[in-house]
């Protein structure tokens, strides 16, 4: 053993600070080299930048573009800038119908959604975290199920029970029961608010619900030891700590319901009520490219600004944040003799938002006339019959051939859509996690958090915009499988992405490295190590998109044409040609489908629903 | 040959802020067994990695078994996977998906060996440390000490001559802690490996270490023997972080002797009877070094040329074996260790006379100055 000169052992006297060596560029290269991370990061970062952040900007600048259309109306050429279509939209003749009345009742019905999701939500998340209300695990399952479903679902069987002569069609159970529903109730304004209000509600009742299981029952304590009164401390204590989740359930269901397109579109359409997303649709189905732009900038514009909102209200409510404690175990409150009451109103608020709805679809599918409750009335022919007295359509809808195709197209659709959303979530987890640059990182959390500001319409609106033509390496993909799959993986990401980051925030660098150290290069440590450990974070990360696939309408109601139907625009097609049972029995198929997930989900991922709300 | 050669290294992670490694410079020839010791923060985990080459240096170059692995101004750079050395982790990192054997199995499968010289080879490393009936669990299914055997299992598996080992015990229990001790040390005397272990706790160092080089902010301290860096500390860092006692340091008055209390009186005194009192700035005694004789005992001589220091005890606390005596020179407080039951209590009039060779004198810098008796001792 070589005996280490004792004098070298003391500490040495600074040199001159070491200069940068010539060949350190050389260096950073080969360092870089050896772990591809780096390089992972920039080809994710320029596959979203051409996936997410191309097709908006596009979109934003088709608004501000002249299109051929155009052309001699402006007496400009193709492409130059124009202010015409932000005109046309704002001050010709036709402003009122297709912006401004869109944009008043896209407001009024987005605020009395909001509102009236508060007055249901707020005291119902109340009893299921602070109460001993009776049956309290079996309604925080049951109070969740119309969040679970497509909300378009329950306009059907708004429609299935209201409607009324002036859009003809199947007779409504009411009309059946010899009741004829005035136009408010059928249509427009009223139902729309109410069925989002209900169909949104459990953001309320999680959110807060959430935020009030986190109250630290010691801050409620010490202002009751001053002196304070319950409502004192509701008022002064609880409410405004309580504040960040309303505000932040509240612009989730705002941005939400500008985005919606089904709802509005099945029971506003028909009777010429418009909002911003239907106003959007007609605009896109007679190719308007200009008017479509600038009303999807609008929608996103909203979007942004009430995300912004909601990003700013809670950095300022993080001021206000208590750790929990061992105060903020559960603080049940007896409801005593006001438990059945309480119990009864949440079965009410269930009735009305999921159990009668959905069971009104299901009985119209299996009756002839819509709530006529005779024997002969009945009858399987909807499901499994031949030869039904219909000009198309003749046959069950277990037996037609355009529902399977349907549905094979909305498995795999979905399916590669998700699969690909949970892979590159959890590459971007990766990336993010790892890159040694972090300007890359925070860049690739931000890309992919960009759709989740763009309302699904308006996405698909830029979709088109993008890939309506041919660009880059790809052909043009309108009426293709690929723009599907495209558009609706993309605007999972966020949500993939978040899991992705969490999960690998998570997973510290040691089994990595260790692996390094046996010898495994990058891609068998990919491989063989960090998918592996993550697989059940992958499992997430694929489930859940695939269950807000398979429910979602408004991405693909104008990407999706006849020949590569899914599940959803097969429904609206239904709807449009008036076959109400046939149209009823897919949305159950799809509400199935979407159901069982949302469970299976949970169960594999032993997470809530909750914990994935909002993308946070 | 499997020596390490760390030639002027440094690190920083800001171009602004202080360098966690600064030019460190450090041979370590084939079959050392070198600990890294020094504080959390003094940079000796980060060298270990950038042995590893999971952290590259921003200056300098590494030399492992006569290969240049790192060289920042040739633009060199082997990446970990191909250094072919062991390294525990702290965590042990054991893969969580996959079994015992799997662990051990992965690197194996990786160079290519056919699957009956991987089985034994498993085996082997398996039966070696005791693991043998574990092969099937996952790691969360094994205690502690278990893991930790895995992870010396899967890394001993590839016979590297090279390992690195990053405070892979602290983590255990005590008695644990002494057992998986004597492994190391075995594993050591058995494969002969060059093996740099960095710890925080001297008492691993001490025991474990054929060579220990002290670390603090970045910088190397003290490359050293054991027996070096606890009788010979470079400076008043390594004097103050070995021992488990900490040293007890007397800083002399900058100007005469007068003014100061009874210990820097005593000091200053007792450093003109060794005639090496010329730019001392502090004393260093161990606690052990202090002999505590009653005035007047004749059992008991002051050693030649020593001057006696007059204390009263002020305090005997029990450790189990030892008796740490706290001191009082006037108010002036001294701690020694005593290893047979002390006969005094606190209260009783005691006093100690150290020799010139239990004080360990240092300049205004910090730095050791050597004493004619200190070098007569060694030579």
């Amino acid at each position: 053993m070589a005996e280490a000169p004792v004098t070298d052992s003391t500490p040495k006297g600074r040199t001159a600070p070491a200069v940068r060596p010539v060949g350190s560029w050389r260096f950073w290269l080969r360092t870089r080299a050896t772990d591809p991370t780096t390089f992972l990061a920039l080809g994710l970062l320029v596959l979203f930048a051409y996936l997410i952040a191309g097709p908006i900007l596009l979109l934003l600048s088709d608004a501000v573009r002249v299109h051929f259309p155009e052309v001699r109306r402006t007496g400009l050429p193709e492409g130059t800038f124009t202010l015409y279509y932000l005109e046309r939209a704002t001050m010709s003749p036709i402003a009122q119908a297709v912006f401004w009345r869109p944009l008043w009742n896209t407001a009024q019905v987005a605020f009395g959604a909001i509102a009236l999701a508060l007055l249901v939500g707020a005291p119902l998340g109340w009893l299921l975290s602070r109460t001993n209300l009776p049956g309290k695990s079996w309604y925080s399952t049951a109070l969740i199920v119309p969040y679970m479903l497509p909300g378009w679902t329950f306009a059907l069987a708004w429609t299935t029970l209201f409607s009324n002569r002036t859009t003809g069609g199947t007779p409504s159970w009411m009309e059946s029961f010899g009741f004829n529903p005035p136009d408010w109730l059928a249509y427009g304004q009223f139902p729309i608010t109410l069925i989002l209000a209900l169909h949104y509600a459990p953001f309320v009742i999680l959110l807060f619900g959430n935020a009030l299981r986190m109250f630290d029952a010691q801050l409620e304590d010490a202002a009751r030891l001053m002196g304070a009164s319950r409502a004192t401390i509701t008022r002064k204590i609880i409410l405004p700590m309580m504040l960040p989740s309303l505000v932040s359930a509240s612009t989730l269901i705002f941005a939400k319901a500008l985005g919606d397109f089904g709802v509005a579109y099945i029971l506003g359409v028909p009777v010429n009520y418009n909002v911003l997303a239907t106003s959007l649709f007609r605009a896109i189905s007679t190719s308007q490219a200009g008017m479509s732009a600038v009303l999807a900038g609008t929608i996103v514009l909203f979007g942004v600004i009430s995300i912004l909102i909601d990003l700013r209200l809670l950095r300022e409510a993080g001021r206000f944040q208590t750790i929990g404690s061992k105060g903020s175990m559960d603080r049940i409150n007896d409801l005593g003799r006001w438990g059945p009451l309480a119990s009864g109103w949440a079965m009410v608020v269930f009735l009305v938002s999921a159990a009668i709805p959905l069971f009104a679809l299901a009985l119209t599918t299996v009756m002839i006339r819509p709530g006529v409750f005779t024997l002969d009335n009945f009858t399987l022919a909807y499901w499994i019959g031949t030869d039904l007295g219909t000009t198309a359509l003749r046959q069950g809808i277990l037996l037609t051939p355009e529902f399977w195709n349907a549905t094979r197209n909305s498995l795999w659709v979905v399916g590669a859509a998700s699969l690909g959303a949970g892979f590159l979530g959890l590459l971007t987890g990766y990336a993010v996690a790892r890159a040694p640059m972090g300007s890359v990182a925070v860049l690739l959390r931000q890309i992919t958090f960009l759709p989740y500001l763009v309302p699904g319409i308006a996405f698909a609106a830029a979709y088109l915009s993008m890939f309506a033509v041919p660009r880059g390496p790809l052909p043009a993909l309108y009426g293709t499988y690929i723009i599907l799959v495209l558009a609706i993986m993309a605007d999972q990401m966020p949500f993939a992405s978040r899991a992705g980051i969490s999960a690998m925030m998570q997973l510290g660098k040691d089994p990595e490295e260790a692996a390094r150290i046996s010898g495994a290069g990058w891609w068998r440590r990919l491989t063989a190590i960090v998918i592996p450990i993550q697989k059940g974070a992958l499992v997430a990360g694929v489930m859940l998109p695939f269950i807000s696939g398979i429910k979602a309408l408004s991405l693909v109601v104008v990407l999706a044409v006849p020949g590569t139907d899914l599940l959803t625009t097969y429904t609206i097609r239904l709807v449009d040609n008036g076959y109400t049972q046939a149209s009823n029995a897919v949305v159950l198929m799809i509400c199935v489908i979407a159901f069982f997930g949302t469970l299976a989900a949970q169960k594999l991922t032993k997470s809530k629903l909750s914990d994935g709300l909002g993308g946070r | 040959m499997a020596g390490i050669r760390l030639e002027r290294i440094e690190k920083a992670y800001s171009r602004t802020g202080p360098k966690a490694v600064e030019e460190l410079s450090l041979d370590i020839a084939e079959g050392e067994f070198l600990c890294l010791l020094g504080p959390s923060g003094c940079g000796k985990t980060t060298t270990l990695r950038m042995l590893a080459g999971l952290e590259h240096p921003t200056a300098g170059r590494i030399e492992l078994g006569g290969r240049t692995v790192v060289s920042v101004s040739d633009g060199t750079c082997v990446p970990a996977e191909k250094r072919e050395l062991g390294l525990v982790f702290q965590s042990y990192a054991l893969w969580p998906h996959m079994s015992v054997r799997d662990n051990i199995d992965f690197g194996l499968k990786l160079k290519n060996k056919p699957q009956a010289e991987r089985r034994r080879i498993a085996e082997e490393v398996m039966t070696k440390l005791g693991i043998a009936q574990y092969g099937d669990r996952y790691p969360n299914q094994l205690s502690g000490g278990q893991q930790q055997r895995v992870a010396l299992a899967r890394m001993l598996a590839l016979k590297p001559g090279i390992i690195l080992l990053d405070e892979p015990l602290s983590n255990l229990d005590a008695k644990l802690r002494l057992e998986m001790r004597a492994e190391l040390k075995r594993i050591h005397r058995e494969i002969g490996a060059t093996i740099v272990f960095v710890t925080h706790d001297q008492w691993e160092a001490m025991t474990l270490a054929t060579k220990v080089a002290v670390m603090s902010q970045g910088e190397l301290q003290q490359l050293g023997t054991p027996d070096d860096i606890y009788e010979r500390p470079a400076n008043r860092f390594v004097a103050e972080f070995v021992g488990s006692l900490p040293i007890n340091i007397i800083t002399l008055p900058t100007s005469g002797a007068d003014g100061a209390d009874a210990l820097q009186r005593w000091a200053t005194t007792a450093l003109a009877a060794t005639g090496a009192s010329s730019g001392v700035a502090s004393v260093g005694i161990r606690p052990e070094a202090l002999r505590i004789t009653l005035p007047g005992d004749g059992a008991a001589p002051v050693p030649d040329g020593s001057v006696p220091l007059a204390c009263t005890v002020v305090d005997v606390l029990p450790t189990g074996g030892n008796w740490i005596v706290e001191l009082s020179a006037d108010g002036a407080r001294l701690f020694a260790i005593v290893g047979a039951a002390p006969a005094f209590a606190a209260g009783a009039h005691v006093q100690v006379a150290p020799g010139a060779r239990d004080m360990h004198l240092f300049d205004a810098a910090g730095v050791r100055i050597e004493t004619t008796a200190a070098q007569v001792q060694t030579a």
